[in-house]
């Protein structure tokens, strides 16, 4: 049997009424699982009522902010905003509300960086052990920035940039970068956020190493696209080898066709990342 | 000499009101004085993971005079990272005990979840650490609650809504099946930290940033004020000491301490761990949360002399060791 259309099948099926999806079946649709389902179904030329009925859901949910909420019905906006504008761009929409959204992304910092933790570190009692000069994006307003929401941040930005060639936003775009590489592990790859914590040197993960070359793309040093290469060997999470497969894919690093094995979970975020074409990261990549 | 520029001063002003405000609240009596009467905490004596855990569960849960006939049981390991050389999570064969021992107490359902703090592979995290053994069907027990469906419940610090996962809000009872741990932020996490893991990652990220602005520990008693419906089975088989909760060493202690009064479970571990609780922050601003005094907790099983051992704390906390200079005499 095709593993990718399996795939594809099983996200077909589990389409929620609502457009979206939730992270299994039968649950309640979030932004995140919704994007990445959408995004996966991008590559399927059967698909085009599922992505307009996954779309309708976004569309209908945006906060008056400009961002997004991780899911209908839940207040605030987060670092998901980021993901739709991905989606947006993927599927072609030129809208005012992803201008919006992305203003809202493009103003949205880590608290590391706000004045008071500037100073805080200035008298020598940092909040965070990592150089904070360079702001990258927070789960949600008022947090600190983290390498995964960055990461998304960086994919959907490079978008916004290679569309609108907008001098801020890629100002913004090398910022972010920089506060990536400044992350890195003594390992090569990446933790969640400090490289250490307490003086104590963090490990890389897997999936978090995975996100930074994401975001990173061309940019990534090849010590840690060498470094993300190594993680292969025993690895064990099937969500952390999606994302390492895609990173890789992403920095010319990939092999020729993805190997999938049987699905053999009801995760709807995995198995989307499992059938996602990697090259609609890309900045300027859309469908047809 | 650091300059300070008025657009400098004026957050740090703020900030420096913030702190006197929470220093405040800190000492405002009710947050300090614990309710009227007694608790039972149950500590069992266990010489390891091998041996039958499920009897010292049902003795600690009966001597505590909890009833779950009919209930809806969620059980809350502390499921964090995992690394084969070391004791970073809840034990395996105590989840698997709890699992059974509920079951055999007669409870309508009992279901195993957990959201990790920064891993995002639960499921792959739980297959790591053994959690498949726990129940043959564990992926349909087992929900990840960083991505479980979630209700507002409004009332976190005042009026923010606080997600919490369904299937904890539709749970009779959460047992917070914690591990013994010292912490490199709060000191020790224990029974009443151990519900960090409740508040979903897909609504506060990874890691659940937003309590770590309100403060570790209020958001700890925010959280055990908000969440009343739990019972504590703390795994003190074999505890982490030094730099916890994911890089320390194991510590073994052979004990389960169980109760329905989190606090006097957390302070009877202390005792145990040759800690003095009330050294600890959390502990000691959880008031009305329960008991902390020793002649308040009524002891059943082993008794603290008998089991404890003196588990390492990082420099920053040497001060909670019992018998360490008091707590206002720390440089």
């Amino acid at each position: 049997m095709d593993l990718l259309a399996d795939r594809l099948g099983f996200l077909r099926g589990t389409q929620n009424a609502d457009g979206g999806w939730g992270y299994f079946p039968g649950k309640k649709s979030w932004v995140e699982p919704t994007v990445w389902a959408a995004l996966a179904l991008a590559r399927d030329p059967h698909s085009p009522p599922e992505l307009s009925r996954a779309w309708g859901l976004l569309r209908d949910c945006q906060n008056s902010d400009g961002g997004w909420p991780s899911a209908p019905g839940v207040e605030g906006s987060t670092w998901v905003t980021a993901l739709v504008i991905t989606l947006g761009d993927v599927l072609g929409k030129k809208s005012s509300q992803l201008a919006r959204a992305a203003n809202w992304l493009q103003g949205l910092t880590g608290a590391e960086t706000s004045t008071l933790n500037r100073v805080l570190r200035a008298v020598k009692a940092p909040a965070v052990e990592r150089e904070v000069k360079d702001p990258g994006w927070p789960w949600r307003p008022g947090d600190s920035a983290w390498v995964e929401p960055t990461c998304h941040a960086l994919i959907a930005l490079k978008k916004v940039f290679r569309r609108t060639r907008d001098g801020a936003v890629g100002h913004r775009i090398e910022a972010g970068e920089r506060m990536l590489l400044a992350t890195r592990c003594a390992d090569g790859g990446w933790n969640y956020g400090s490289p250490q914590a307490l003086g104590v040197s963090l490990p890389g993960y897997v999936e978090t190493t995975a996100l930074a070359l994401m975001g990173l793309q061309g940019n990534a040093p090849q010590g840690a696209v060498r470094r993300a290469r190594s993680l292969k060997e025993g690895l064990r999470s099937p969500l952390a080898g999606a994302c390492l497969s895609i990173a890789l894919a992403l920095c010319g690093a990939g092999e020729n066709g993805r190997a999938l094995t049987r699905r053999s979970s009801p995760d709807i975020l995995l198995c989307a990342l499992e059938a996602l074409d990697p090259g609609l990261l890309q900045p300027g990549v859309q469908l047809c | 000499m650091l300059k300070m520029s008025r657009r400098l001063f004026v957050p740090m002003g703020g900030a420096g009101l913030a702190a006197a405000y929470t220093a405040l609240r800190a000492r405002t009596p009710e947050r300090l004085v614990s309710p009227p009467g007694t608790s039972v905490v149950a500590i069992a004596k266990v010489s390891g993971y091998r041996c039958d855990l499920v009897r010292p569960i049902l003795d600690g849960v009966r001597a505590c005079g909890l009833n779950v006939r009919g209930k809806n049981v969620l059980l809350k390991p502390n499921l964090v990272e995992f690394d084969a050389s070391t004791t970073i999570n809840t034990d395996p064969a105590v989840v698997a005990a709890a699992y059974a021992a509920f079951h055999q107490l007669g409870a309508a359902t009992v279901l195993v979840g957990e959201g990790p703090g920064h891993r995002r592979d639960t499921y792959n995290l739980a297959r790591q650490a053994g959690y498949y053994a726990v129940a043959s069907n564990f992926e349909q027990v087992f929900t990840d609650l960083n991505r479980d469906d979630v209700t507002g419940v409004p009332g976190f610090l005042g009026s923010e809504t606080l997600y919490l996962p369904d299937t904890a809000l539709r749970a009779d009872i959460i047992v917070s099946l914690a591990k013994m741990k010292t912490h490199h932020w709060a000191g020790v996490t224990l029974s009443m930290k151990n519900l960090f893991g409740i508040v979903p990652g897909a609504v506060y990220g990874w890691p659940k940033n937003r309590l770590h602005y309100a403060g570790i520990t209020t958001s700890i008693l925010e959280l055990n004020r908000m969440v009343r419906n739990t019972f504590a089975i703390v795994d003190g088989v074999i505890g982490m000491e030094g730099n916890g909760p994911i890089q320390g060493r194991p510590k073994p202690c052979g004990v389960l301490v169980m109760g329905r009064d989190l606090r006097a479970v957390d302070a009877t571990c202390c005792r145990v761990m040759g800690i003095e609780p009330l050294q600890v922050e959390y502990l000691r601003m959880a008031g009305a949360l329960g008991q902390i005094e020793e002649g308040r907790i009524e002891q059943r099983g082993e008794p603290v002399a008998a089991v404890a051992t003196g588990f390492d704390v990082i420099g920053r906390f040497s001060h909670l060791k019992k018998n360490a200079k008091n707590f206002k005499d720390r440089g």
